[in-house]
């Protein structure tokens, strides 16, 4: 029975050493880390305010755009609002665009990007990712290699109690390594993330994303190269009558610089986003320690229980009686014992007739 | 005696290989222009490919330019609008030949120490002068290892076959823009082509060193993930 529950063990630790192999998280984990290292730098609150400032600095100047800037041309050059759209397609395009644009980037992407953000600080503080699997394949090692060396020992008879006693331990290692880890907190959040950057994390929304940096960097030009000076509007006239406008070109650099390693974060990790989310739930991670870990202490204290393998000093001392009874009663009787075998061997001395010299040498 | 005879094959056996060694050798030679040998009429141009400026003109464009094809685009498009383009079709970005005068084959022309500014304008003007996109410049070099990938490449070569058409490897050009690398390469550095990816062609007319030489490379990873770069360069040829 107790080889039974010790076996029971050696297949928990193997389990534990090829579950990694089996949820591809040697390939997987590593994907994980490497996502959260790109994600790092856009997903602080201070970078998600600084995306929302600039959303609201490109709805102004549309503001300014799509209203104050054709009736500007209809006034100044005679160009009706036909012409205005025929003649700057890409800024035709913008006004046109953009509220759509504000409303995905900024009603969703940035305010699940917002309400993330302590989720992202939580899996980021979790261990690394890549270390993920050798946090099952070490104690599946250990425990293998300990419930192995118990069978050994139960075989030959020797004394299994301390690697039972290990074993226990490593158990109660396992059920405590979610808690060190806070997982039972961060890994819920950590699946929250993953659920909520779904819809982010696709091709068709990375083009999406790509098409309105597009549009809004194509319209930026246009005005600036090619709508300003037909209008006749001079840089202290725009700044005057137009400050949205001449503000969102003023920034554009930066808004761009800002904006364009975002879109390719989001481009570079749609691989790494798939590779985290195909791991099976992160809300089942503490439990992926804690089940085998209650199991392994379970099974070995069981194993205790059915008496551990007697070594020779402990087999000797095992014949003992007790000590209160080894008093009295019982050491008489050795002594009667005794004298009874010291008599048997004189008697049996005198029977035996004297040696030859033959014999002898 | 049958050791003399198999002396005597073997000699023979050695004659013939480094006979025909010699012959090989001879028959490759220089090959002429500037540069390496290899198949019969296939000649390695090694030197400079000057670079003309793109010229705009209505809704036409001669000289050097680029362009870019959008995400899930085909050779014909849809394009890019640069809003910064000097030319009334802004899917065209004109180009114009740098301080070494154009595109050298043989060696890499690499980016400079930093490769952008602070505001993410590419800084090298080796190869073309930086050009504005989006308000932003970019600018070209030849590197290895490359800038995005990291991987190690050779220098750009271009090859002639004799009968007016160029084909080569570019994997080592690169732009820098706005704080990122993109690699606008034919083949990729793995020796990928991935996309619209396509191998550089082009002409050469020997007698006025008149060439044109075009590739597309769509681009991995990054702000521009699956776009398509298009490079037209033309210009003369000048051998080093």
């Amino acid at each position: 029975m107790r080889r039974r529950l010790v076996s029971a063990i050696l297949l928990l630790g193997i389990g534990l050493i090829a579950a990694p192999a089996v949820f591809q998280m040697f390939s997987r984990a590593p994907k994980g880390g490497e996502m959260i290292n790109e994600f790092r730098p856009f997903m602080e609150a201070s970078k998600v305010e600084q995306f929302q400032d600039y959303m609201a600095q490109i709805d102004s100047a549309h503001s300014e755009t799509s209203e104050k800037l054709p009736a500007f041309a209809s006034d100044n050059a005679g160009m009706d609002g036909e012409t205005f759209d025929t003649e700057f397609p890409s800024t035709a395009a913008f006004n046109d665009q953009w509220p759509a644009i504000f409303k995905d980037m900024n009603d969703g992407m940035l305010v699940t990007m917002e309400e993330m953000v302590d989720n992202f600080a939580a899996v980021d503080a979790l261990p690394p990712f890549p270390l993920f699997p050798f946090f099952f394949v070490a104690p599946g090692i250990m425990i293998s290699l300990l419930a192995w060396s118990a069978l050994q020992a139960d075989k030959k008879g020797t004394s299994t109690r301390s690697r039972l006693k290990l074993l226990a331990l490593l158990g109660i290692g396992l059920i405590a390594a979610p808690a060190i880890f806070q997982m039972f907190g961060r890994a819920p959040k950590g699946a929250e993330m993953i659920n909520e950057f779904r819809s982010l994390m696709t091709e068709e929304k990375l083009a999406r994303v790509q098409g309105y940096f597009l549009v809004l960097g194509a319209a930026e030009g246009e005005l600036r190269n090619s709508v300003e000076p037909a209008l006749g509007l001079s840089g202290s006239q725009l700044g005057s009558d137009f400050p949205a406008l001449a503000g969102f070109h003023l920034d554009w650099g930066k808004i761009s610089g800002d904006m364009a390693p975002m879109i390719g974060a989001m481009a570079d990790n749609i691989d790494n986003y798939e590779a985290v989310d195909a791991l099976p739930p992160f809300t089942l991670f503490p439990w992926f320690f804690v089940i085998p870990g209650v199991m392994v202490a379970a099974l070995a204290l069981a194993a205790s229980a059915r008496g551990p393998g007697l070594s020779g000093k402990e087999a000797f001392a095992a014949a003992l009686p007790p000590p209160a009874d080894a008093t009295g009663a019982f050491f008489a009787g050795l002594k009667a014992k005794a004298e009874g075998n010291r008599a048997s061997r004189a008697q049996s001395t005198e029977d035996v007739p004297p040696r030859q010299e033959s014999e002898t040498r | 005696m049958s050791d003399g005879r198999a002396r005597d094959r073997r000699g023979v056996l050695v004659a013939v290989v480094i006979g025909t060694a010699l012959i090989a050798a001879s028959c490759g030679g220089d090959g002429g222009g500037g540069g390496g040998g290899g198949d019969a009429g296939q000649q390695e141009l090694v030197g400079l490919f000057k670079v003309d400026p793109g010229e705009c003109s209505g809704s036409e464009i001669s000289g050097s330019y680029f362009r870019m094809i959008q995400s899930g685009g085909k050779l014909d498009g849809p394009f890019v609008t640069n809003g910064d383009s000097v030319c009334k079709d802004k899917s065209y970005t004109a180009l114009s030949p740098g301080s070494d005068g154009g595109l050298i084959t043989g060696e890499l022309q690499g980016h400079p120490e930093p490769p952008m500014d602070e505001q993410g304008n590419g800084m090298a003007d080796n190869v073309i002068q930086p050009q504005p996109w989006f308000a932003v410049a970019f600018a070209c070099t030849t590197n290895s290892p490359d800038m995005q990938s990291e991987e190690e490449v050779p220098a750009p070569t271009i090859t002639f076959d004799g009968k007016g058409t160029l084909s080569g490897e570019i994997s080592a050009f690169s732009c820098a823009w706005n704080g990122q690398f993109f690699n606008q390469g034919a083949p990729k550095p793995d020796g990928e082509s991935p996309g619209l990816t396509s191998p550089v062609t082009g002409t050469y007319d020997p007698d006025s060193g008149k060439y044109t030489l075009e590739w597309t490379s769509t681009v991995v990873g990054g702000a521009f993930d699956k776009f398509t770069g298009v490079w037209h360069l033309e210009g003369t040829f000048e051998e080093s």
